[in-house]
């Protein structure tokens, strides 16, 4: 499974559930849009880290890097290069 | 995991509790009686090391790891009887120098650190507003970009050494449309034009540690004093939280082992009926029973020190020690105080203050109730 994708589920099952949605644009505003909050910010990120074995630096947890799913494929592939 | 401690760690808790006893308990009472701070404290804290803790040598801290920054805050918590002095230390390191340090960009790094390490300067962190405690992110207070500076305004509440800190880490909205991740972080200096501090607020507990309201009008900070990112205010936040959580919660484990050390003396002592009241099981099992959550209390945290200083994120763990922690610490201070009976409850001894001031560790750095909100929505929920 993509790394969009995979985030696209998590997202759906964990974070977004009960909110409706049955998939998100990978350009879609999440954070304008309320569906990651500051607790379930904290939920995405262990996910990632676990799921991707990468490390998230709290340095890098801003708005740039959690906005859409692509700006999170970003992130994660860029941690797995270092 | 390895809980043990060095043999450096034991030397530096035995020296930290040495230099407590003899320093900063002169005069308490009467401190606390007038709600005055122990400035003469904070110095001798700052020449001692303890403001520069975990801070990196460079700019004057001791570089200690976090296992030994959990054991020296546990062991002033055991012999300093002035917790509004610990608490005033433990946010101008935890809630200021600690975002400095790891967010900071190096200009703020040389100007504010060498200062916040020796005590020159104090520091803390101004979140909650009078309208939002606990939903902490859906505060009011506002930046705005103008130029080469932002105008911030707004209205903090409760804010730890406000009345006597020379800067503190302000939260406020510079994106509304994003809600927490529209949050910053911004270094603001008391002189800066627009910033002003009330009158310290009277509080239950915790009366040697000055708190108070700020208010914002147009204040002007110069860009150069965004703390991180625009919109790093929430992971800013979480992060001093986490640290918070850790380390200012080994006081009150310190606390902890004082108060059982002081109740097993006294029912060893005091006879009634005939024979010490510790031979009753009502007594005894008090005594159990604080034992218990004073070593349960202290494992939480060293798990928590020990994940940190492997890298790891702790946030359920430090959300589990600092609900544990501080709801202990209420149970036993209420333990120690009816053991010692009528002498519990008079100002004469310290057990009526350590209630009073272990109240506000369910309420501070979180409620009990949101810390269990965090662990549940953490497991899934």
């Amino acid at each position: 499974m993509s790394i969009l994708k995979n985030l696209e589920n998590y997202l759906l099952t964990e974070i977004a559930a009960g909110l409706g949605k049955k998939t998100l644009q990978p350009d879609e505003d999440l954070l304008e849009l309320g569906i990651i909050d500051s607790l379930g910010l904290m939920k995405l990120i262990s996910f990632m880290e676990e799921t991707f074995a990468i490390k998230i630096l709290d340095e890098d947890v801003i708005p740039d890097n959690f906005q859409s799913l692509n700006s999170m494929v970003k992130l994660v592939e860029l941690q797995a290069q270092n | 995991m390895d809980f043990s401690l060095t043999e450096d760690q034991i030397t530096f808790k035995k020296s930290a509790i040495e230099f407590a006893e003899k320093v900063l308990n002169k005069g308490a009472k009467e401190r606390e009686k007038n709600r005055e701070f122990n400035q003469d404290g904070w110095d001798k804290c700052a020449d001692f090391g303890v403001q520069g803790l975990s801070m990196p040598e460079k700019y004057g801290g001791l570089g200690m790891d976090i296992m030994t920054c959990v054991v020296t805050m546990e062991a002033l918590g055991y012999a300093c009887r002035d917790s509004g002095l610990l608490f005033a230390i433990n946010s101008h390191i935890w809630t200021c120098e600690s975002p400095i340090v790891k967010f900071g960009s190096d200009y703020q790094k040389d100007k504010y650190l060498p200062g916040l390490c020796n005590g020159t300067l104090k520091g803390g962190h101004a979140m909650t507003e009078p309208d939002s405690g606990s939903d902490a992110f859906s505060m009011k207070c506002k930046a705005e970009k103008k130029g080469d500076r932002y105008i911030i305004n707004g209205t903090k509440m409760f804010i730890t050494n406000a009345p006597i800190a020379d800067l503190l880490l302000v939260f406020a909205v510079t994106d509304p449309k994003k809600g927490f991740a529209g949050v910053s972080a911004f270094i603001v200096e008391k002189g800066f034009p627009g910033f002003s501090v009330g009158k310290p607020l009277e509080l239950m507990g915790l009366k040697t540690s000055p708190i108070g309201e700020v208010v914002l009008q147009d204040c002007e900070v110069p860009e150069e004093n965004l703390l991180g990112k625009e919109g790093a205010g929430g992971a800013i936040f979480n992060s001093e939280m986490e640290w918070e959580r850790s380390c200012l919660f080994a006081t009150h484990v310190g606390a902890m082992a004082k108060d059982l050390e002081d109740c097993i003396r006294h029912v060893n002592e005091r006879h009634q009926f005939g024979k010490p009241i510790g031979k009753n099981q009502g007594i005894s099992h008090k005594i159990a029973e604080m034992h218990v959550r004073l070593e349960l209390s202290r494992l939480a945290l060293y798990k928590v020190a020990w994940l940190k200083s492997q890298g790891k994120r702790a946030p359920v763990e430090s959300a589990i020690a600092k609900l544990f922690v501080s709801e202990s610490y209420v149970a036993n201070c209420m333990e120690a105080l009816q053991i010692h009976g009528a002498y519990g409850y008079s100002t004469e001894m310290d057990f009526e203050r350590n209630l009073r001031d272990s109240i506000a560790g369910k309420i501070y750095s979180g409620t009990s109730e949101i810390q269990k909100n965090i662990i549940a929505t953490l497991l899934g929920l």
